[in-house]
């Protein structure tokens, strides 16, 4: 049975009119509208059943009513994919196709796909989570820019494989994959090592395959204004827990954190007096084992609480394990430590890493 | 973890030894400590020492929260 | 230096009651090398010889080394400092067994280091040793203070398994040898014009050396490299045993001794040497752990590159995590000081490949390999015949697999299928150059 793709089209190209029609509310029609029909005819084994008209005025300023009204639309329908666009260089459709793509991917985990070109807003707002082909500036690409993505769409409904972002033409979503090359030598770390260097020295063109990055900086946050009535709260990626590790929190990759009681404490016992212990494997535990103050310095802290200098250290400290823990699951993990943070009235954190 | 933390408003020093690591991952306030196994204390000296240590530069980690910057800042610490 | 290996082709391995090498097959007299092994340490308590081939249905795990079995002509040890005494390396006659490895196993227990190798099936693709016969040496032993820890030094064990690979030598002594390897390393300031012309490359190696404690570490002709600095040595030490591999780093990142005795980058920097550029040796590094270390170690590898007027250098490290800021480090030094660099590495962009790939980025780094990413998860289904014990995927703290995860289960199913991250794969990511895996975005 051929698969089921909904497809999202705004008020031009649903041939309703320009600007002046741009404020039209979603509806819904059967079957294949405009540029959809070149859509259907590229699909291999799947057809266009619905396709889904909405003015970019009305998703741009409703958008949050504009994605509920479309998904209220398509939940009772079969769905197997779901196609935006393309927006070309529409700035306002290619936002709108991007936000509409989040949005059925996140609720019903189906493919989304969608196409506009590189010098539109839609591009950084969404690249990171929906698939986004390079398209031409102008409709008239329509007939280059709708068989690059639906060649795609078709693989992968077809669960076949697919090339990578740079091969089938959408924008790097900054999400890595291991590929295995073919086993011959020259495709050999050695060898494209090897290469790689003789390229630069014959300052002939060559490509890292890994592109590093421009780094992205967080506004600093204001200093606590008096730290005699401050709290301050001790958070490690050392691993110290207590000796049964009741977290199960794991050795590396964590998933999972703990917070412990400390507020009775002056200092953290060590592994041998049934205290506290690291659990982190990527450094040497036998330091932290025999003093786990070394990593989380609950001593120190109490010293200047009891001079007057600290106001407060908070009651619990939160520990996880860093080596090899993505940055998404650490953010995970300290967007879930913030609550009981807040709840402590905390003022300030000092992180300790190994 | 420091990014978090700071977004969400808590001013946050992070007491680290890889300090390119800490700049890296865009701690604004970093304070170095002495090794990865043992950040606070050299276990291959006295007690007391470790503890001189670990108290300054906790200290330092302390004033560093509530000392106002405009950017990525590494304190001195001075042992 | 001038170093010849000369190659005898193992087209099969059998165990038998005495030690021969005919039309290609390797007999092993399986009770005298265990008697000569139990006799040389009696640390160990439990040790037997499995032989797994390419395309077995046959799963390897806690595998803990693999060793290259040599005879050195002259009779000095194959591993000075380690199987015998600290002799020159690095010249002279070798004789390999090709096409197969000794594998260090553990019989019950495991630690972080220790990997999987599938011999085959879809997992055979993950790990270069599925291509080679795997001699492997399966054991126990008594050293009951490390019994139970993640970390082990697997001393007993790993010693076995470098004394096996010159006792399995020794048998091909007097076999002639099918094809020769000649790696020549003339003295660099003694070089002709031609050679002087061209421009100078180096390979700067970063072998592991991140655990204080001694015992853990790569050892070079015996000696921590926790407790070295770096130096200037000939590609033919290397080659030739002069380091072996340790037993700390997840699985998927190290360097075994196998691949040190055969390091594929050096190999291929050999190719077009003398052609295209005059390479001028191995700068050895390390990776210690304190940030101060790490300085120290990156501005001697510059200032030996400087001084040896290196122009282009190839970089690698044999980890990653807190390794990535030797390893950067010393590409931005040496891009610094105008030479022009390579690195190459695994990443860590976790299981759904969004996270950092290195933990220190810069900009500088404009030439970059990579092998692999240590958190992809791979599952597949069970084996016919493990070697070793698959509960200490669960067990034992290995670096790719657990004993709990309230989605995934544990590692290592009842059923015999397991689930872990490619960190697990014994070399997996072959950052030394067998690896035909490459990062590319989706």
């Amino acid at each position: 049975m051929p698969k089921s793709v909904i497809c999202y089209i705004n008020q031009f190209f649903a041939g309703v009119g320009g600007e002046e029609k741009a404020g039209i509310e979603p509806y819904i029609v059967e079957g294949t509208l405009g540029p959809t029909m070149a859509i259907d005819k590229a699909l291999k084994d799947a057809n266009v059943t619905y396709t889904i008209v909405c003015g970019d005025n009305f998703m741009g300023s409703n958008t949050e009513e504009a994605v509920d009204r479309i998904i209220k639309m398509i939940e009772d329908k079969p769905m197997d994919a779901f196609v935006a666009g393309p927006a070309f260089q529409a700035g306002r459709y290619t936002v709108a196709c991007g936000a509409i793509c989040k949005a059925v991917q996140e609720k019903f985990h189906v493919p989304a796909v969608t196409s506009f070109n590189e010098e539109t807003p839609g591009v950084d707002m969404y690249k990171k989570d929906v698939v986004i082909f390079k398209g031409g500036n102008s409709a008239a690409k329509m007939r280059k820019d709708v068989p690059k993505m639906i060649g795609y769409l078709n693989k992968v409904l077809a669960g076949e494989p697919t090339l990578g972002a740079d091969a089938e033409g959408y924008f790097a979503r900054g999400m890595r994959k291991e590929v295995f090359l073919e086993n011959k030598h020259e495709n050999t770390a050695a060898a494209r090592g090897v290469d790689m260097l003789l390229k630069k020295i014959k300052g002939e063109p060559y490509q890292t395959e890994l592109v590093i990055p421009k780094r992205d900086v967080v506004p600093i946050a204001d200093p606590i204004a008096d730290l005699s009535k401050a709290t301050v709260a001790l958070v490690t990626s050392g691993g110290i827990v207590p000796v049964d590790n009741p977290d199960r929190i794991q050795s590396a990759s964590a998933t999972r954190w703990g917070r412990y009681d400390i507020s009775k404490l002056d200092a953290l016992p060590n592994r041998a007096s049934n205290g506290f212990k690291t659990i982190h494997a990527g450094y040497d535990p036998a330091a932290a084992d025999a003093d786990p103050n070394v990593c989380v310095p609950v001593d120190a802290m109490r010293a200047y609480e009891k001079e007057g200098k600290l106001g407060h250290l908070h009651e619990y400290f939160y520990s996880t394990v860093g080596t090899g823990t993505t940055e998404g699951e650490a953010a995970r993990m300290a967007s879930e430590m913030i609550p009981f943070l807040k709840e402590g009235h905390v003022d300030g954190i000092i992180l300790t890493s190994t | 973890m420091v990014k978090v933390f700071e977004r969400a408003g808590f001013p946050v020093v992070h007491m680290c030894n890889l300090v390119p690591v800490s700049t890296t991952v865009g701690a604004n306030r970093i304070v170095p400590t002495i090794s990865i196994p043992y950040p606070l204390g050299d276990p291959n000296t006295p007690k007391e020492e470790q503890w001189k240590l670990r108290y300054h530069r906790v200290g330092v980690a302390l004033d560093a929260l509530a000392t106002p910057i405009t950017e990525q800042t590494v304190f001195k610490v001075k042992i | 230096m001038k170093l010849e290996i000369g190659n005898i082709h193992v087209k099969d391995v059998v165990l038998g009651s005495e030690n021969s090498f005919a039309d290609g097959v390797l007999t092993i007299d399986k009770e005298a090398a265990i008697s000569y092994l139990k006799g040389e340490d009696d640390h160990i308590t439990d040790l037997d010889i499995v032989i797994a081939h390419p395309g077995d249905d046959t799963r390897i795990v806690p595998v803990i080394e693999t060793i290259e079995p040599r005879v050195r002509m002259d009779g000095r040890t194959l591993f000075p400092g380690v199987t015998g005494d600290v002799v020159p390396a690095g010249d002279g006659e070798l004789k390999a067994l090709k096409d197969c490895c000794v594998t260090v196993v553990g019989k019950e227990w495991g630690s972080f280091g220790d990997g999987v190798i599938d011999m085959g099936g879809e997992g055979a693709k993950h790990t270069r040793w599925s291509e080679i016969i795997n001699i492997c040496l399966v054991g126990d032993t008594d050293e009951e203070f490390e019994r139970h820890e993640q970390q082990k030094c697997n001393h007993a064990l790993r010693w076995a398994g470098h004394r096996f690979a010159e006792w399995l030598g020794k048998i091909v002594k007097d076999v002639e040898a099918e094809d020769t390897e000649t790696y020549v390393f003339d003295p660099i300031l003694k070089r002709d014009a031609a050679r002087n012309e061209l421009p100078n490359v180096a390979i700067v190696l970063q072998p592991q050396s991140q655990m204080e404690a001694l015992g853990y570490n790569d050892l070079w002709y015996g000696w921590d490299m926790n407790k070295f600095l770096p130096t200037y040595v000939s590609p033919t030490e290397v080659f030739d045993g002069a380091i072996i591999s340790g037993s700390f780093m997840p699985a998927s990142s190290k360097w075994s001794t196998y691949e040190f005795q055969n390091f594929p980058l050096i190999k291929e920097l050999y190719k077009h040497d003398g052609v295209d550029y005059n390479f001028v040796g191995v700068i050895m590094s390390n990776l210690n752990v304190a940030l101060e270390q790490k300085e120290r170690s990156a501005i001697m590898v510059r200032d030996m590159a400087i001084n040896l007027g290196v122009d282009y250098a190839i970089v690698t490290e044999e980890g990653y995590g807190n390794p990535d800021t030797d390893y950067v480090r010393c590409q931005v030094v040496l891009e610094d000081a105008g030479i022009g660099v390579v690195g190459v590495s695994n990443e860590s962009d976790g299981r759904t490949g969004v996270g950092q790939p290195l933990v220190v980025l810069d900009e500088k780094l404009n030439a970059l390999v990579s092998t692999g990413n240590v958190g992809e998860l791979t599952e597949l289904p069970a084996c016919k015949t493990v070697i070793g014990n698959l509960e200490a995927m669960n067990r034992d703290g290995m670096s790719g697999s657990w004993g709990y995860d309230e989605v995934l289960g544990k590692s290592a199913r009842d059923d015999g299928s397991i689930i872990m991250e490619d960190n697990n794969w014994f070399c997996g990511d072959h950052i030394s150059g067998l690896s035909l895996k490459t990062m590319k975005e989706f």
